[in-house]
């Protein structure tokens, strides 16, 4: 099924570099203002994160008394204490373990059962089916923080809290309804006759799940994946309240807002901590921006 | 085809038998430590087992908390889970609902404490710790502000003091000709004198996130203690004496001779809305000087010697006592951490017991930044002049009140909070700012 769609792509690529190619030789004199447009928000952008670089290889004397930009002309001044702090704090390597800890399983849990879930709810016909994903679109709009104290009571009684299956749990939960939603749509505009041809070939809902579904499907879960890790991985509160700041089992966002004093005092740290803890989501980001960009286009062209 | 229909189920089954594997060992992990503090015993020479302490100090408070209890550790062979966070009130509140309370908890004011207390969370720490002892050890002032109802929920271990002024001895000489402001009077005098020669006397910072505002509620709280007494202030705080009351009132309107005089304050209403508490003393520091005093707790001294690396105690910076308004005696408003206890274990008592000690407490007050409220904890164990200065005030003041923002309710509080920057924004609007918070008091005394 995927071989025969493949070759449209290809065929209509170079159709249309063809077609710029000999009509418009002025095309990318043309596109010019517009790439410079968008670099230069791009720019704009990324000033706030620059300045918070700069000042997380400050000292918290010199970040007070001046702006991060003088800085740019001064880098003798430039230290590496903010990061050698940072690193040197007790149980900051377990602290990162534990993250990865949580943050695998609470990244696969909600895409597995999201996947069959969105899988039936697109093609399987069963009675009570839209009123059931209209109920799972509804609690997109539930905050989070009204389910706190509920489940919470729910995990004491059936001892869960402070162990990482309570907060594997908890994260699946809160992320499945965005992730059904999500998968359901784009399973829902996989075209019909692949399904009603892989059926006349004798297969399964199961075979067509696993042989169809989810390699056409790589692009939105990669998508559903980036998301979810970096709200878990980022994620503080839930943590905080299921699996509790206990220093074996703390995550590295609970570990690093300890580092300041109760009134705000060291907050310099929270800059090196900062590009720390964003080290391995970038890399997951770069890992799967591949798939990430063309599961945008999917869509698009989908529509 | 069979034979691809089980391959792909069986792998994810695989993953999840995997994860669910793992989740095991997390349990096994958690029950061993309910085992562990299950099988102590009391009365032994060495108790062990775990105490989990949820608290609100992080970074180098977080480490001197953890030099306080080593000494219990090392003597007890109880081990000590402290677990921070900055956003207290949340946490604890919905750990205690969600029935899985810390055994041992800093809690963020007697006014929560009380919440707490009324619902029956907290154990009262007079069924085993030796309350003559502690009467001999603590003023009856700070024993009372953790009770409720007759029990002692809770107990101080730490505190501060709220209303000094500080200002940086290298500049202020020139300006107040070697003495320092007595009365409310004086002060205003100096300011005056201050303004009048182009600088601004106060530095004044009222930014701190959620929080905003508060610096200026323990203006207000210093000025109503000292111009409307301590009565007053009881009242108030309870909610028995009304914000439109002519007493209040003034105070605000007291205050308000500085707010809303651009003269008066660096950089005028803008900075100081928009001025973070920690930083607003610095510009003091700065060559010349662009202020010449702050009015902020004991712990500011840590901010002003971050920011102004090479800063000592004494030559750097001083403080003189919140000024008197007219013949009304010595009054200090106060603030502190207070301790709960939300479980009854053998090691949750040995741990309250030890926290109330001198000896546990002047390991803090050695490193600064604390002043013990245990009498018999020796002057001489604070680090510098200044902070013994504090710790005597704090002592050996007539009228001793605690931070009444932090008494009021939860909802009470944050309204103060935004009336002070609402005030501080339009100080022609104060009548009605009152007015609104009148309305509040009578919502939140019906609870």
């Amino acid at each position: 099924m995927r071989t025969a769609s493949m070759p449209g792509h290809p065929r209509g690529r170079t159709e249309a570099g063809a077609r710029g190619r000999t009509r418009d030789p002025l095309a990318p004199l043309r596109r010019t203002p517009v790439h410079a447009a968008i670099i230069a928000i791009c720019l704009l952008w990324m000033i706030p994160t620059a300045g918070l670089l700069v000042s997380s290889f400050r000292d918290p004397a010199a970040v007070s008394n001046t702006g991060w930009w003088e800085a740019l002309t001064t880098p003798s001044e430039f230290t590496l204490q903010n990061y050698e702090r940072v690193v040197d704090t007790n149980n900051m390597g377990r602290s990162f373990v534990n993250s990865l800890f949580v943050t695998i399983p609470a990244t696969v849990m909600p895409i597995l059962i999201a996947a069959y879930a969105a899988y039936a709810f697109a093609w399987m016909r069963f009675p009570g089916r839209d009123w059931l994903f209209l109920m799972v679109v509804g609690l997109l709009v539930v905050p989070l923080q009204m389910t706190l104290i509920p489940v919470l009571q729910l995990f004491t009684s059936w001892g869960l809290t402070g162990s990482f299956l309570g907060i594997w749990l908890a994260h699946t939960g809160y992320g499945l309804p965005f992730a059904i939603y999500l998968f359901r749509n784009f399973f829902g505009g996989l075209p019909r006759e692949m399904f009603e041809s892989a059926s006349i070939d004798g297969a399964g809902p199961w075979t067509a799940f696993f042989r169809l579904v989810l390699p056409v499907s790589i692009p939105a879960i990669a998508s559903m994946a980036i998301f979810q890790f970096l709200w878990v991985w980022n994620d503080l509160l839930v943590a905080l309240v299921y699996l509790g700041g206990r220093p074996s089992v703390a995550p590295l966002p609970v570990t690093i807002s300890n580092l300041v004093n109760s009134l705000g005092q060291n907050w310099q740290l929270l800059t090196a901590a900062a590009f720390i803890s964003m080290a391995l989501p970038l890399l997951v980001f770069f890992a799967l921006q591949r798939y990430f960009v063309s599961g945008i286009l999917a869509g698009s062209v989908k529509g | 085809m069979s034979g691809s229909w089980w391959r792909f189920p069986g792998r994810m089954l695989l993953i999840l038998m995997m994860a669910l594997a793992v989740a095991a060992c997390g349990d096994d992990d958690k029950e061993s430590d309910q085992g562990v503090s299950g099988g102590a015993t009391t009365g032994g020479e060495r108790l062990g087992g775990r105490v989990a302490v949820l608290g609100t100090w992080g970074g180098n408070e977080q480490d001197a908390f953890m030099a306080m209890v080593k000494p219990f550790e090392d003597r007890t062979g109880v081990k000590v889970e402290y677990e921070g966070t900055r956003d207290l009130n949340a946490v604890l509140t919905t750990r205690v609902a969600g029935g899985n309370p810390p055994d041992v908890a800093g809690l963020p004011g007697p006014g929560q404490m009380a919440e707490f207390a009324r619902q029956g969370k907290l154990i009262d720490l007079a069924t085993f710790l030796d309350m003559s002892a502690m009467q001999q050890q603590y003023s009856q002032d700070w024993l009372r502000l953790a009770q409720v109802d007759g029990k002692q929920t809770g107990i101080f271990i730490k505190t501060a003091l709220k209303g000094p002024i500080w200002y940086n001895p290298k500049t202020f000489g020139s300006v107040s000709g070697g003495t320092t402001p007595k009365t409310w009077d004086e002060l205003m005098a100096l300011s005056d004198k201050i303004a009048a020669s182009g600088t601004t006397p106060w530095c004044i910072g009222l930014e701190s996130g959620a929080a905003s505002g508060w610096p200026g509620t323990d203006w207000i709280e210093d000025i109503v203690l000292r111009q409307a007494g301590a009565d007053a202030y009881d009242r108030w705080h309870r909610g028995e004496l009304k914000w439109t009351s002519p007493e209040i009132k003034r105070a605000w309107e007291t205050w308000g001779r500085i707010t809303s005089n651009d003269k008066m304050v660096y950089g005028g209403k803008q900075t100081m809305l928009t001025t973070n508490f920690g930083d607003a003393g610095n510009p003091m520091f700065q060559n010349p000087p662009r202020c010449y005093m702050h009015h902020q707790g004991s712990f500011i001294t840590d901010f002003f010697v971050k920011a102004n690396p090479g800063l000592q105690p004494g030559e750097g910076y001083n403080l003189f006592p919140f000024p008197s308004f007219g013949g009304n005696g010595d009054a200090q408003v106060v603030a502190g951490d207070l301790f709960g206890m939300f479980k009854d274990t053998p090691q949750a008592r040995a741990l309250i017991q030890y926290l109330t000690t001198p000896e546990a407490q002047q390991i803090w007050a050695k490193r600064g930044g604390a002043i013990s409220p245990n009498k018999q904890v020796p002057m001489s164990v604070y680090p510098d002049d200044i902070t013994r200065q504090m710790a005597q005030s704090l002592v050996g003041a007539q009228t001793v009140r605690f931070d009444a923002s932090d008494l009021m309710p939860e909802a009470m509080n944050n309204a103060f909070w935004k009336a002070v920057l609402d005030f501080v924004q339009n100080p022609g609007n104060l009548d009605s700012i009152l007015a609104n918070l009148d309305k509040v008091q009578q919502e939140t005394k019906g609870r």
